[in-house]
């Protein structure tokens, strides 16, 4: 997948495409609104990540002119502003998604996922780990035709950890997925321990593998089947 | 006690006084001033009797006999002369009976002896008491219906003026310290008076609130742009971290190294995060047109936090009634804002401890939350700085950095919310969002 990154922070800009093409998508950096529009004309992209504190131009005012030029791509917002309107209005000129700075990267992919899944049609709903299989459609995770009873939260994490099945996730970027930005000061990490426990006793009811892999003092991944 | 209450009542009752002063001396006076009038008549008269005798000789009157008496027709004035011993000398004004053609009446006498062609003679000339004070009453009574009258008229107009001069003073109050709502956005012009102290007064109330409000502009601002402006280096750090922990799979120490890192940051975060959020409620950028309902709102911020509550086994009672409904409310923030007082209720809470949410509605105006707690309490001193920015409710607690009542303030601020705290040490803690009526609206009337 193409994806073009228009964000003026140079370094963060880097580490977007270092994450990105880790996930096989090829990106391209512009890091002015005059540069992206010149990319645009170009190229056709599958996604358009955008700040929208750019120094020459309004992101808001890009994101219209790039819909113009490239009517079929996703675009994604992301900025540091994160106010409501700019929400509001960026969703409202035709953005798929919108993340406030700082975001994970892990997240900002699987929002990417979640949009190809949405707008591309790509169906590769049902996932298989194991001898189980999460069907993302449904959110409903099967052993056989048997459901396996998972509260939201507790899907929410295995599909996480699933569609980054080849990472470790740490307990923080876990946390921040499932809990989002709330603005408590006490970290939530630990408990995503407990959530972990119970995702595993669930599953443990019916096989006899652990597919939560724990990676001691960093976090957790899905295990390499063998 | 308003001033100008204090000035009428001052006003009224002083003059009552005086009126009641008056009318009880009345009397005495009219009498006095009469009395006074009667013995410089009498004395006029003598005076006269004397000048007819230096000028017609006592004769005139005596007509050769030793006395000589007169009096008027109806017996009110009476003169009387006759010859005494030379040693007999009076010369006085008193009242005494005099028997007038048999009949004892009451006079005021005038006694004079004098000389006169090597004679002596008394001479008396006497008013009756009578016609003396036949004048008292009716004197009395105008004299008391005038002053009433005057005294009427100015209580009134003293009344009248003081209002009028107390209005630029009632204005300030009302329009410069009652109704404004801090942080004074609204600009307001000066009261209109000719009185100086008030103008002063205005002028400086004016003067001050503009410089909270620049103040406080500037603490906007400033906290506005700081946040912003600390979002990108914090996001450039936390996406290379990630990229670092991805890339560092083989180093599992490096990688432990790199999440303390993120831990770190992450608090970082939440606290510029924290920041963010209240500069933005208070520079009013969230829309208050939504509306919620209570219970329902409760139970999905139960969601998010049960997890909580099931690792220290603190129970929660919900008393809320399914109906209750907000309107005009930020629904993300005022989940923001039980979410935080529902987090502070478990996190300060004693292991196996409880927490009781229930409302209170008053005959359809207000509506009130009570979320209680068994916690550890708030002590007397820290309980009025517990909605401040950075502060902890004990020292000795080591979570916490003190924004989560802060951002409770500023939601409940925004949408005039009220909340009352109260505490036990070591028992409870308390808090009463009072929920004003234009959030409750119509439903909970029903």
């Amino acid at each position: 997948m193409n994806v073009l990154i228009v964000e003026d922070e140079k370094t963060l800009a880097f580490e977007l495409e270092a994450f990105l093409k880790k996930g096989f998508y090829l990106c391209d950096l512009a890091h002015t609104g005059r540069k992206a529009l010149e990319m645009l004309d170009l190229n056709l992209y599958d996604f358009i990540l955008l700040d929208l504190g750019l120094p020459d131009t309004d992101g808001l005012i890009l994101l219209e002119e790039a819909k113009k030029l490239n009517p079929d791509a996703a675009y994604i917002i992301l900025t540091a502003r994160g106010n409501i309107e700019d929400r509001i209005k960026g969703l409202d000129l035709g953005a798929d998604d919108y993340l406030p700075k700082p975001f994970s990267l892990p997240e900002l992919q699987s929002r990417m996922q979640a949009i190809s899944r949405r707008k591309f049609g790509i169906k590769n709903e049902s996932i298989p780990i194991g001898e189980f299989k999460i069907d993302l459609q449904n959110r409903t995770l099967l052993k056989g035709e048997t459901g396996v009873d998972l509260t939201r939260k507790e899907f929410d994490l295995l599909s996480y950890l699933l569609l980054h099945k080849n990472r470790v996730l740490t307990r923080m970027q876990l946390s921040e997925h499932i809990w989002g930005s709330f603005t408590e000061e006490d970290s939530d990490s630990n408990y995503i321990d407990v959530h972990i426990k119970n995702i595993r006793k669930k599953m443990g009811n019916y096989a006899s593998v652990d597919w939560l892999e724990t990676v001691r003092g960093v976090g957790y991944k899905i295990k390499k089947p063998v | 006690m308003k001033l100008l209450t204090k000035l009428t009542l001052f006003i009224t009752s002083s003059k009552l006084v005086i009126v009641l002063l008056f009318v009880l001396s009345l009397p005495f006076l009219v009498e006095r001033i009469a009395s006074e009038f009667t013995n410089n008549y009498l004395r006029q008269q003598q005076q006269k009797v004397k000048e007819v005798i230096k000028r017609n000789g006592i004769d005139f009157y005596l007509e050769g006999s030793e006395s000589y008496g007169s009096y008027t027709l109806l017996k009110e004035e009476y003169i009387a002369l006759e010859a005494r011993d030379a040693d007999f000398s009076i010369d006085t004004i008193e009242t005494a009976e005099r028997i007038v053609e048999s009949d004892t009446l009451n006079y005021r006498v005038l006694m004079h002896t004098f000389n006169t062609g090597n004679k002596h003679y008394l001479l008396e000339i006497g008013k009756s008491t009578a016609t003396i004070s036949q004048y008292n009453k009716p004197l009395q009574r105008i004299a008391s219906y005038v002053l009433i009258g005057l005294i009427i008229f100015s209580l009134v107009a003293d009344l009248v003026f003081t209002r009028f001069l107390l209005l630029p003073l009632g204005q300030i109050i009302r329009g410069k310290l009652l109704n404004r709502k801090f942080p004074f956005r609204d600009n307001i012009s000066p009261v209109k008076t000719s009185t100086s102290d008030f103008k002063y007064l205005d002028n400086s109330l004016i003067l001050l609130m503009d410089q909270i409000h620049d103040a406080f502009e500037k603490e906007r601002e400033f906290t506005a742009n700081a946040s912003h402006e600390l979002m990108t280096p914090i996001s450039i750090l936390q996406n290379k971290i990630e990229n670092l922990l991805d890339d560092s799979t083989a180093d599992e120490l490096l990688q432990q190294r790199l999440v303390e890192l993120q831990r770190t940051l992450n608090r970082l975060k939440k606290i510029v995060r924290s920041l963010l959020l209240i500069s933005r409620i208070e520079n009013e950028q969230f829309s208050r047109s939504e509306s919620c309902n209570v219970k329902e709102l409760f139970v999905s911020v139960m969601e998010e936090i049960t997890h909580r509550m099931e690792e220290r086994k603190i129970s929660l009672q919900l008393d809320l009634s399914a109906e209750t409904q907000l309107q005009n409310i930020n629904r993300d923030l005022i989940f923001q804002l039980i979410y935080n007082l529902i987090n502070n209720a478990i996190r300060y809470n004693k292991d196996e401890g409880s927490i009781r949410v229930s409302e209170v509605k008053k005959a359809g105006k207000s509506y009130e939350l009570i979320i209680e707690d068994s916690g550890i309490g708030i002590s007397e001193k820290d309980l009025p700085s517990i909605f401040n920015r950075f502060r902890k409710a004990s020292p000795a607690e080591g979570a916490g950095y003190g924004l989560g009542l802060s951002i409770v303030k500023s939601i409940a601020d925004y949408h005039q919310i009220q909340i009352f705290t109260y505490s036990e040490l070591g028992e409870k803690t308390r808090f009463t969002l009072v929920f004003p009526e234009q959030i409750v609206g119509s439903l909970n009337k029903a």
